[in-house]
């Protein structure tokens, strides 16, 4: 494209002059290049000013520039750091603090918003009156509230409104649930827990031996191996197997109540448990409209057809109706977590320490040079985007099936 | 040669079976084993949630008071949510001069009105400029020192009349320049096209309070020295980028739904670029994307309570602000979200319904 | 000949028994005592105004609709509300639909191989050679690597009509399947259903395609408000229809 554009200019330059001059301006090509031209100028101009005014502003404003900040200590604490953190490390280390927080919620969010949208999603076609009106509820309402109101409305409307630690709601002796968040046992290793670890993994290489081996009998014999039931045996008997064998190397570390508060076992914190809470029921909303329209993609002839070979309804979901629908669903997916990655922001106004409130709240706020920090923060958020797109490219790919 | 009359059998009542509400319960809440479970799980658990929740929202609720004191029941406090109506609709903006927001909403209501009733032809000419200079009128209206009315500072400007200004200030600017955007990303013009590109994905890239801050700690840098831009105006420029964004994409795909045959039916008529764009294909793209617009709008109207990070006093920062007021300390987080949250909820629910009418109707269009 | 052309013939020898059969749409009353009984081999058209309740009955046939009273054998096996039941059934019928209803996301071969893989779980290899035999029947075995969306209307109705045959139903049933066609591919789509009657195939078949109804049909029948009006040899149906509402139709659709 630009290579032709560029001959047709040679071309132009060398034709006589008086053929082109009368109605240079008027020839769509030349417009083009007096258009793009000015536009140029004008973002050059608009860049020199923007840069010239913030050189200057800064100066008055006394504020540094470069990356240097980033090796000086912080001298804060956070809420929740997933590596050891504490005052007087880095600016860099507290980056990657708030980076792993929105990773992890980010995780935590997508995972439960596509198992909420996808139940919700299904359950518009129940033929069950009530779970059908229970998914349009579900989608209508949560959907069409402000996702920071529904952070809000869980941090400080619900948890908040949880017992003190003394009075905490328990599931048996080990699972606690309190204002301060809810704690869990901690799974501790002991000696030989590496073979269980091992044994899970040898599990899941199995069942896709297991599978690949299912697929290649059946294309010889015909023979249908029931593939579930065998993967989902060998993926909980290895292991348990494996734990038997070695005496069940594992201990957990309870939660114990002492004073006010809980010690041992691992914390959730609200803030944590209030945005995950709201990402996926938001999100979860949108992934079961997605769902919804993915299914209606599917013409009702398909499954008659389908039928009328005498296929079974169960393979008939997963011969025919899943991988046309996954077409239309995956690419509204890939948009849906891409968002949900960016409304993990509004953990700010709760104070959850993802890399937004951290870095670009708490560590701006010390440091102010703005347009560094802002700059890295945005980039995360493009990396971590162009990095769902990725994969949820491949992902596309492997269900939907070319077709014309 | 004689031939049999044909005589329709008469149509027999359909089996008690099929239909009728005996029929119907049967069908659709108890037709499997499964459905019969789901059926008794749902029903035991709406009841013993419902009447608890129904009691605590209405009937045990307290309606009438002005203070903290008057909720002596043990429902909600909706007393809470009347003493700050005010603040909640329109902030601090001055009580006398309330009438002055009403207005510009007034006026909102009745150009949105205009170009529903108004024939087709005096919609562009009558609706389409007005519409384009509301944000200003009401800027002026608001703002009060050009027209000789009491000054009003934009900090004093708030509550949920907020929200809807500046999401509708927002939509308008951003119609013209999301089509620029638009154009831009289809033109054949390399340059043109990588710089609406580049434009378009960073504003849908970056989070909405990312942008937000940006607008508050890194445009001031971007002015001259001594020039100060009002905060409101620099969410505002914010908040049209943003939508912008959003915009294009929607009409860039209503571009893509345009039939080849328009574009060469107008150039056989001679018409010029911009007749062409203008007079041909813009209205076909608006009407086509007129759902997925209001879907835009729905999301920036949302978005509009994000502003309660960089503390401007929308109707949830004012909300949190009661809350933490030292006469109403008795915990009424959940009053104030659900009264917010329902406030929304019927806005975006009502829009997201006339998204899925229009598009209906654009669906049924199609098929003729 | 009798209008009742099976009156005398035994249920037993019928591969298809039609008893009394009624259905509703919630109060429409679509078919109203149906009495039909089709003997092996036979070939038989049903047609009828649309609205007339002659798709829903041979949807009924492999179980596409429920019906709610009487009762219907296919094959010796009764239809009852029973999952084994209509599978069994459905594997004896083979059906093509107005639309193809081919699945998009599969070549034409797989689109083939699904029944014989899943259903009647034969090795691919033996599927796919069944397959590409059918496929050099309706006479395009050179597109069993393509997409459905890649085929022209008529070819994707004959690949629709060999993945029926596929799966070696004794009866086949035909929902409009030229009604979707443009004119020049609806011969190609006959050809194959001709040769397919003349091999001896039970078929039923909705069409409105008279020369193929007098070409090999055994009997037409005409059906209106839900009931059958007239059934008759092609010969007798045409020429000397029985009924005033059969001669109305006649008319106007051999009109032009």
């Amino acid at each position: 494209m630009f290579y032709r554009k560029t001959t047709e200019q040679i071309k132009a330059a060398t034709r006589p002059s008086s053929v082109g001059a009368k109605a240079f301006y008027n020839n769509p090509k030349y417009r083009g290049w007096i258009y793009q031209a000015l536009l140029l100028i004008f973002l050059l101009a608009f860049f020199f000013g923007i840069i010239s005014n913030t050189l200057d502003n800064m100066a008055a404003q006394g504020i540094k520039s470069g990356f240097r900040f980033l090796e000086t200590s912080v001298g804060f604490d956070v809420l929740m750091s997933l590596i050891p953190f504490d005052t007087t490390d880095t600016y860099a280390r507290i980056f990657l603090v708030g980076f792993l927080n929105t990773v992890l919620v980010s995780l935590i969010g997508i995972f439960f918003a596509t198992i909420l949208g996808f139940i919700f999603g299904i359950a518009y076609f129940s033929q069950n009156w009530l779970i059908k009106k229970i998914s349009i509820v579900y989608v209508e309402t949560f959907r069409n509230i402000p996702v920071i109101l529904q952070v809000l409305f869980w941090y400080s409307a619900v948890l908040a409104t949880l017992p003190s630690a003394k009075d905490s709601l328990q599931i048996g002796d080990s699972i606690f649930l309190n204002i301060r968040g809810l704690y869990l046992p901690k799974l501790i290793d002991e000696s030989g827990s590496s073979i269980v670890y091992i044994s899970i993994v040898l599990a899941i290489i199995a069942v896709f031996v297991l599978r690949h081996w299912a697929k290649k009998r059946q294309a010889l014999t015909g023979q249908q191996f029931p593939l579930l039931k065998a993967s989902l045996g060998i993926l909980f008997g290895l292991p348990l197997l494996a734990l038997l064998v070695t005496g069940v190397p594992f201990h957990f570390d309870y939660p114990v109540l002492k004073g006010f508060n809980f010690t041992g076992g691992t914390n959730i914190i609200p803030e944590l448990i209030s945005l995950s809470i709201a990402l996926s029921v938001y999100t979860g909303a949108f992934i079961a409209e997605a769902v919804r329209a993915g299914d209606q993609s599917v013409p009702k002839g398909q499954t008659e057809a389908a039928r009328s070979i005498g296929l079974k309804e169960g393979r008939i979901m997963s011969l025919i109706i899943v991988p046309q629908s996954m077409r239309v669903i995956a690419p509204m997916l890939n948009s849906e977590y891409q968002s949900l990655v960016k409304n993990s922001t509004v953990a700010t106004a709760i104070g959850y320490p993802e890399l937004f409130t951290v870095f670009a709240g708490s560590a701006l706020n010390q440091v102010g040079q703005a347009i560094e920090m802002m700059f890295m923060t945005l980039a995360v958020y493009f990396v971590l985007n162009m990095l769902i797109s990725c994969i949820m490219n491949l992902f596309n790919r492997s269900v939907a099936i070319t077709s014309r | 040669m004689s031939t049999k009359e044909f005589k329709p059998l008469p149509a027999q009542p359909a089996p008690v079976s099929t239909v009728g509400p005996v029929a119907w319960v049967r069908e659709n809440l108890f037709s499997s084993k499964f459905n019969i479970i789901a059926t008794i799980l749902i029903v035991f658990a709406l009841a013993s949630v419902l009447p608890g929740t129904i009691d605590w929202l209405f009937i045990s609720a307290n309606w009438s008071g002005t203070t903290e004191a008057a909720c002596v029941k043990d429902g909600a406090c909706w007393v809470f949510i009347r003493a700050w109506s005010k603040q909640i609709f329109y902030g601090s903006y001055p009580s006398g001069e309330l009438w002055r927001v009403n207005l510009c909403l007034f006026l909102l209501v009745v150009i949105i009105a205009l170009s529903f009733i108004l024939p087709a032809r005096l919609r562009n000419r009558v609706a389409v400029p007005l519409f384009l200079l509301l944000p200003f009128i009401s800027l002026v209206i608001l703002n009060g020192r050009l027209i000789g009315l009491e000054y009003v500072s934009t900090d004093k400007w708030g509550g949920f009349s907020l929200d809807i200004m500046i999401a509708a200030a927002s939509m308008i600017i951003a119609f013209p320049l999301s089509f620029l955007w638009a154009l831009g990303r289809r033109s054949n013009m390399p340059f043109a096209r990588s710089v609406s590109v580049t434009c378009i994905e960073f504003f849908r890239g970056t989070p909405i309070l990312a942008l937000f801050f940006m607008g508050s700690v890194m445009l001031p840098l971007f002015f001259p020295q001594g020039v100060t831009v009002d905060k409101l105006l620099r969410v505002w420029i914010i908040l049209v980028l943003f939508m912008s964004a959003y915009m294009a994409e929607v009409f860039r795909s209503g571009f893509q739904a345009i039939p080849q045959g328009q574009y060469e039916a107008a150039d056989s008529i001679g018409l010029g670029y911009w007749q062409k764009t203008m007079l041909i294909i813009f209205p076909q793209v608006v009407k086509i994307s007129m759902p997925n617009i209001l879907a835009t709008f729905v999301m920036v109207f949302k978005n509009t309570v994000f502003l309660l990070v960089i503390a401007v006093p929308e109707m949830l920062q004012i909300v949190m602000t009661a809350l933490s007021n030292s006469n109403w300390l008795g915990g009424h987080a959940a009053e104030g979200y659900l009264f917010v949250g329902f406030i929304f909820w019927i806005c975006c629910f009502s829009m997201s319904m006339m998204a899925d009418k229009i598009e209906k109707i654009l669906d049924t269009d199609k098929r003729d | 000949m009798s209008e009742n052309v099976n009156s005398d013939q035994d249920n037993a020898s019928s591969v298809i028994s039609i008893n009394q059969l009624n259905k509703w749409y919630g109060d429409f009353h679509v078919l109203k005592d149906i009495n039909l009984q089709v003997a092996k081999g036979e070939r038989i058209v049903i047609c009828g105004p649309s609205g007339s309740g002659k798709s829903t009955l041979i949807r009924c046939i492999n179980r596409l609709e429920e019906f709610q009273r009487g009762s219907l054998i296919v094959d010796g096996v009764e239809m009852i509300e029973d999952v084994k039941n209509i599978e069994a059934i459905r594997r004896e019928v083979g059906m093509v639909f107005q639309h193809f209803n081919l699945f998009p996301h599969l070549s034409i071969l797989d689109n083939l191989t699904l029944g014989p893989i899943w259903v009647q779980k034969k090795p691919k290899a033996e599927a796919e050679a069944t397959a590409m035999r059918y496929l050099e029947r309706v006479k395009i075995p050179d597109q069993a690597n393509k997409f459905p969306g890649q085929l022209s209307g008529g070819q994707q109705q004959r690949v629709a009509i060999a993945r029926s045959l596929c799966i070696n139903p004794k009866i086949m049933l035909f929902d409009e399947p030229t009604s979707a066609l443009d004119p020049e591919m609806i011969k190609e789509v006959l050809d194959v259903m001709v040769e397919l009657a003349e091999e001896g195939m039970t078929m039923l078949c909705v069409t409105h395609e008279m020369g193929f109804a007098k070409k090999v049909a055994d009997r037409v029948i005409f059906m209106d408000a839900g009931e059958i009006v007239e059934q008759n040899t092609p010969k007798e149906f045409f020429d000397n229809p029985q009924v005033d509402r059969t001669q109305k139709f006649l008319e106007q659709i051999l009109a032009h």
